[in-house]
């Protein structure tokens, strides 16, 4: 049985290499720009996988982008879901009419997906899709999508988010992008990619550091650290128009940008009243409010999903800490307690929990503190780990490592049992940021 | 040698163009040509002898340029054996440079037996407090901005990879205004002491172990016009 799952695994990580370098080489035949690709690959996993059927959509092959193939392989990487193979039924069903259901349950294939592309006479192409339940021999969910082919391989994440929604109950977020930092020898570039690291390209480069891109929880703009300027400078960027403008140039530092729910105001860190401390700004820039005043280091905010609290990291007790307050600076809470070194709290998308970095026996470890228990579970087991970014549903969390002196980026599922590494054709990756759900779902 | 190659190398060339050009012309030509160029035996016979008797001149002429050279070397060697054997007379040096050097003090600051020379000050981990030993260096450099009001420095405030970014960042500042704030306490004007913090952004060191996580946790004493900018 053990075996089974290994060589299961072995398989998965060799298709979706093998998807994501197609993928890659299709990528830069396109867009000169996209230097940084990403290779996904999974390194842990097991657990409850649901089991599931994607059969090849009727002549999809003869489109640049094989949707079922685009949706397995969002599939496994979320670690949720076992990929069973397509039996030996020839031909493939495409119609709920033309299903065997007594094969397929045979077979023990609980869902089983299928469906077709259609070339239209205007240019469009037409994706349908229907989830099938063998045992209700009935169907779960089916849609049918127009679209131009560019748009394909959007379509396929967006099915694989409508069977992971079917099926788990959570939004999927396989329809959502990153942005991270990829540093290549004398240039910095600051990226947004698809989820599954496809379509990768730069918004900003220069040869100066960037650090801490935050999304606007609309996911119109992304405000990030720049040292274009030979010191950190808060730049708010807008992805629809691709201009920019200075947030913050106080003295000082000016860093660590954390948005408000409602994307009209961010909490920043400023030093230019001494120290660095937070404080509450506009989005355009303007009327800066002090919300600490402690003496000590104040930085790296997280607003609660309510927008009620911020977590944040301060040395005022002698060592760097998480502590909470409220939104308006009062109510002071330390949460972190075991350790001398407690940093970059990041709350979870239902506000239940906070990601951190912990060092413990000098490793930097991603850890998970539950706000009702205040138990604290250790994630990761690498040495320097940083930067924490939690998927919009919750259920993974990326985050920077190094391995072999080269900066990677990294997920694990927020109960530590999925692991995937995220490398790259940059010499580091850097400082990854998860972007929010679409907002026409 | 060299000089005899390349000799026979351009009559080797010579002699082949001139065979080219013979066989290259044209019918209507070739009688004309026979009379004009193409010499006689006796004259190939007189010309080989010159140009032998040429390079054999040259030759001699190599060998005595060498051999003179030899003997002026030896002689070299000679002389300065001698002198090493004499007493050294010098004239002291002049007490009053130190004036000199004030008047220029980028020669002053780059000097390595001044201690103006040392800009890095090192702190241990998440600390940002200037150890003893590196207590003197600052207030070298403070007493310096003292007496140079015209100079202005900036302080670099920098911190080892590990742990969180912004949180270097902000140490890397403390760091950095601690610097400041003890020229200051001796009474250096705050305007001319700039302060930033490059966070761990900067890594002097490209390492990922503790020597180069030593070298990466300091702040530098930048002199702004006088140093180049990292």
């Amino acid at each position: 049985m053990k075996n089974n799952g290994r060589l299961d695994n072995a398989r998965n990580t060799r298709t979706l290499s093998r998807w994501c370098l197609a993928g890659a080489l299709l990528l830069c035949l396109c867009s000169a720009t996209a230097r940084a690709q990403l290779t996904i690959e999974i390194i842990g996993g097991g657990g409850d996988q649901i089991p599931i059927t994607v059969l090849p959509l009727a002549d999809e092959e003869t489109f640049p982008q094989r949707i079922s193939q685009i949706v397995s392989a969002d599939l496994t990487r979320s670690g949720r879901f076992k990929l069973q193979d397509i039996g030996s039924v020839r031909p493939l069903p495409s119609e709920p009419n033309e299903v065997n259901y007594r094969y397929w349950k045979n077979r023990g294939t609980q869902t089983l997906v299928l469906g077709r592309v259609i070339q239209r006479t205007d240019g469009k192409v037409e994706v349908r899709f229907r989830m099938l339940d063998t045992s209700k021999e009935a169907q779960a969910v089916g849609y049918a999508y127009t679209v131009v082919t560019s748009q394909m391989r959007a379509i396929a994440h967006k099915i694989a988010d409508v069977i992971y929604e079917k099926l788990t109950g959570e939004p999927g977020v396989f329809s959502t992008r990153i942005a991270y930092v990829a540093r290549f020898p004398q240039r910095y570039e600051l990226h947004v990619a698809d989820a599954d690291g496809a379509n990768s390209q730069f918004i900003l480069a220069h040869n100066e550091p960037i650090i801490s891109p935050a999304w606007s929880p609309d996911g119109t703009r992304i405000a990030y650290v720049s040292f274009e300027q030979h010191r950190s400078i808060v730049f708010v960027h807008n992805l629809v128009d691709g201009t920019r403008r200075v947030l913050a140039a106080y003295e000082g530092i000016n860093s660590a940008p954390a948005w408000a729910p409602d994307s009209k105001k961010l909490a920043i860190a400023l030093s230019k009243d001494g120290i660095s401390q937070i404080y509450m700004i506009d989005a355009d820039g303007t009327d800066p409010t002090r919300l600490t005043n402690s003496g000590a280091i104040d930085t790296e905010p997280s607003f609660s999903p309510d927008g009620k609290y911020i977590l944040f990291t301060s040395d005022r007790g002698g060592t760097p800490q998480i502590y909470r307050m409220s939104v308006t600076g009062s109510n002071v809470e330390r949460m972190t307690f075991e350790g001398n070194y407690n940093v970059t709290p990041r709350y979870s998308p239902d506000g239940k929990s906070f990601a951190f970095i912990q060092r413990m026996q000098g490793r930097y470890s991603l850890a998970l503190m539950d706000l009702a228990t205040r138990q604290t579970q250790i994630l990761t087991d690498s040495q320097l780990d940083g930067s924490p970014a939690f998927a919009p549903n919750g259920r993974l969390i990326l985050y920077a490592s190094i391995v072999g002196g080269r900066g990677i980026l990294a997920a694990v599922s927020s109960d530590g049992r999925i692991k995937q590494r995220i490398t790259s054709s940059a010499q580091d990756v850097r400082e990854p940021a998860w972007g929010p759900l679409a907002a026409n779902r | 040698m060299k000089r005899v190659l390349i000799a026979l190398c351009v009559a080797l060339l010579v002699a082949g163009c001139g065979s080219k050009g013979g066989s290259s012309t044209s019918g209507k030509a070739a009688i004309e040509q026979r009379d004009v160029s193409t010499p006689t035996q006796d004259q190939q016979a007189a010309e080989e002898a010159a140009k032998q008797a040429r390079i054999q001149q040259e030759q001699e002429q190599l060998k005595q340029q060498v051999e003179e050279q030899k003997r002026r070397q030896e002689e070299a060697a000679r002389q300065a054996a001698a002198e090493a054997e004499k007493p050294v007379v010098k004239p002291l040096a002049d007490s009053s440079m130190t004036g000199k050097a004030l008047a220029d003090p980028a020669s002053m600051l780059k000097d390595p037996a001044s201690p103006l020379s040392k800009r890095s000050i090192y702190y241990d981990f998440d600390a940002y407090n200037i150890k003893e030993e590196y207590a003197h260096l600052v207030e070298a450099h403070g007493k310096f901005l003292l007496e140079h009001k015209d100079l202005k420095v900036r302080i670099e405030g920098n911190c080892d990879e590990r742990g969180s970014r912004e949180y270097n960042l902000a140490l890397g500042q403390r760091r950095a205004d601690s610097v400041k704030k003890a020229m200051t306490l001796i009474g250096v004007p705050a305007k001319q002491i700039q302060t930033v913090s490059f966070g761990s952004e900067k890594p002097k060191a490209p390492g990922h172990d503790e020597e180069a996580w030593a070298e990466n946790r300091r702040s530098d004493i930048v002199y702004v016009g006088v140093d180049a900018q990292r």
